[in-house]
């Protein structure tokens, strides 16, 4: 065995270790004012890599742009582009946003600068504020480049790694030695280093964006309350399932843990706020945007049958004051849960629902039903009696007459 | 197209070949003489390999293979015969709604990946036993075919991509690996695959349907270049130009001889 060649075979090791080194979950906030866009207006794509990306990106903007999952409710389109409008900063008139109806929360940049924003995000926002800041957020990606970024940076790193892999096995080869357990401590390096480029651009991205929205006049601290929200939400959801929530936040994790986002997005918060500027949530211009659309997002929101996740989503709305909708909607998580005394549960919301002038012809109907099971008749009576007023053409209106009459 | 691209390639061994391998409805037999073909847009990527492994997706080689292989594919089907319409854009067709087009591509989307994964992944299914091809795409397929006269549609799925310098580097060493006792002498890289699927518009049925892959195992050696005419007539020759009949029609022929 030639001594020189096993030593290069073990600082092949020592390279890979110092890469996982390297990813340790240590991290540092991304300042707000180091975020300048790197694009301008009207950018289109230059170098080779980037031209193929946006080429097959069109094909998928395509696909995305057809999907019948879209809501496309020109009203309500036409407001999430005035945001992207707002928050989008030098390509603000170069970038497009599409609804579709996903009830989940989340919101996708694609490198061309066209994003989708899912259904589930609309419905878990309390205000204007709040859902600019994800635009902005996801406009930073494009303004940023990060997913060429991202590429370039996979690329150059398993470009390295079968080099490494490479001349791994060459010199364990010509030592003799099986130099196959280092290169998989290397592989591992490369996958680490992987994720955390990704974390970084995610911090990137929280930084830039609170900076956009607190120059279009937002509140800036709306972001930290977004993620609030996600951490209370996924929390509850998972309590009510008897788990704990996934705290694997770390090393294999694209996205910063969510506790330390908000953390530093309060801290950026408050360095981009200008002393004697006001800054505003919009709550009210929120209400009247969603105002049509917001009895299908809670439906499909409670449908999924995930009570905790729901109960939450639903009183944090509610801080903002209860309604007739939410309350029935309360009601309706505990009577598809189904569990045993679920229906006294579901009962209440449906009779709290119909004390508020904008009940939904459904709570009628429920707190009706619930009245018939606890044998009072004739309250029963008249609750289906206000349903059938509402709803005369209801499809079960003739089932419903038939439960007042025995 | 794309995923349904990587389903099927996944079901072919790899190997430092060229393979076809097709299917056919038992009542096929390949369209000759009067008739009339319209092809759906076809679907065509070129990318790089990078020195890792990735594909680079290459817009200026993508689109200069896609016009290689049109044209290659109106010469071959001109000397059948045939009346052909390429589709270049979902809205080629004059009097059809884009969106028609767009709903039969996803349509066939799924179908494709049905075949894929039970005629090529090793999924059979016992019901179809014995039945050659024996899939569908419905009253939409029809529907087309009567709304533009067409008796067949073609979708076609072309994929190619080259070793980089670095690739080709990489394999380089591997291969002077051999001397010292550690053989990488084909690390791969780079490679063809595309699919071609024929539907009966008269009678909205996959008659016909075809997979070619075509790569070396050792980066750099190229098995064909569809940025090329050359290579864009062998691909088109390799995928579509034998069309074998289906088992009944086989039998039937055999019989008469």
């Amino acid at each position: 065995m030639s001594p020189a060649l096993s030593r290069r075979v073990l600082l092949g090791g020592a390279g890979a270790l110092a890469t996982s080194f390297a990813t340790g979950i240590a991290h540092a906030r991304v300042l707000p004012n180091d975020m300048g866009p790197l694009i301008g207006a009207g950018y289109r794509a230059t170098e080779p890599d980037e031209k193929g990306m946006w080429q097959q990106m069109e094909r998928v903007e395509e696909e995305v742009s057809g999907s019948n999952l879209l809501i496309k409710e020109p009203r309500l389109t036409a407001y999430l582009s005035s945001l992207i409008g707002k928050v989008g900063g030098p390509a603000a008139k170069d970038m497009r946003i599409y609804l579709a109806r996903i009830p989940e929360f989340n919101a996708i940049m694609f490198p061309t600068g066209f994003a989708v924003v899912f259904s589930g995000l609309l419905l878990r926002m309390r205000n204007e504020a709040q859902l600019a800041g994800v635009v902005a957020h996801e406009s930073a990606h494009f303004l940023r480049k990060h997913q060429l970024r991202q590429w370039r940076d996979m690329r150059r790193k398993t470009d390295a790694f079968s080099f490494l892999m490479m001349g791994a096995g060459l010199a364990g080869g010509a030592a003799g030695i099986y130099a196959g357990d280092l290169v998989q401590l290397a592989q591992l390096g490369t996958v680490l280093s992987l994720l955390k480029y990704n974390r970084t651009l995610e911090a990137e991205a929280d930084a830039m964006g609170v900076r956009l929205l607190a120059d279009a006049g937002y509140d800036p601290m709306a972001m930290s309350e977004t993620w609030e929200q996600l951490i209370g939400e996924l929390d509850l959801s998972a309590k009510y399932r008897r788990k704990k929530r996934d705290r694997n936040f770390s090393l294999f994790e694209t996205h910063p843990a969510p506790e330390a986002r908000m953390a530093d997005l309060k801290i950026s918060a408050a360095e981009v706020k200008q002393p004697g500027r006001t800054y505003d949530a919009y709550y009210s211009r929120y209400q009247e945007a969603l105002a049509t659309i917001r009895p299908t997002l809670l439906d499909d929101q409670v449908k999924l049958n995930d009570p905790g996740a729901s109960q939450y989503v639903i009183d944090t709305l509610a801080k903002d004051g209860w309604d007739g909708l939410l309350r029935f909607q309360e009601g309706e998580i505990w009577r598809l849960r189904n569990r045993s005394g679920d229906d006294v549960r579901a009962a209440q919301g449906y009779a709290a629902a119909v004390l508020y002038p904008d009940a939904p012809p459904n709570a009628w109907r429920w707190h009706g039903i619930m009245l018939l099971k606890q044998g009072h008749r004739a309250e029963a009576r008249s609750a289906f009696a206000r349903y059938l007023q509402m709803a005369p053409d209801a499809p079960d209106a003739a089932l419903v007459r038939q439960m007042m009459i025995g | 197209m794309r995923r349904l691209g990587i389903a099927l390639l996944a079901s072919v061994a790899l190997s430092g070949c060229v393979q076809t391998r097709q299917y056919a409805d038992v009542e096929f037999s390949p369209p000759q003489g009067n008739y009339k073909l319209l092809v759906m847009r076809p679907d065509v990527s070129v990318g790089s390999v990078t020195t890792g492994g990735l594909v680079e997706p290459r817009a200026d080689w993508t689109e200069s293979a896609r016009a290689k292989l049109l044209a290659a594919l109106r010469a071959q089907q001109a000397a059948r015969g045939g009346d052909v319409f390429i589709m270049e854009k979902r809205s080629s067709l004059p009097g059809v709604d884009p969106e028609m087009v767009a709903e039969l591509e996803r349509l066939h989307y799924a179908v494709g990946s049905s075949i894929a994964l039970h005629k090529y992944s090793g999924d059979y299914l016992p019901t179809k036993r014995g039945k050659g091809l024996d899939w569908t795409l419905g009253e939409d397929a029809v529907a087309l075919g009567r709304r533009t006269g067409y008796d067949f549609a073609l979708f076609l799925y072309a994929e190619d991509s080259f070793a980089s310098s670095g690739r080709v580097g990489l394999q380089v060493l591997g291969i002077a690996g051999c001397f010292v006792g550690f053989c990488a002498a084909n690390i791969g890289g780079g490679g063809q695959f595309a699919y071609a699927s024929l539907a009966d518009l008269r009678t909205g049925d996959v008659v016909w349907f075809n997979i070619v892959s075509a790569r070396s195992q050792i980066a750099g050696i190229k098995m064909g270049d569809i940025r090329t005419d050359e290579g864009a007539a062998q691909l088109v020759d390799r995928l579509l130009d034998r069309m074998k009949p289906g088992r009944n029609v086989q039998r039937r022929q055999a019989k008469i001889q």
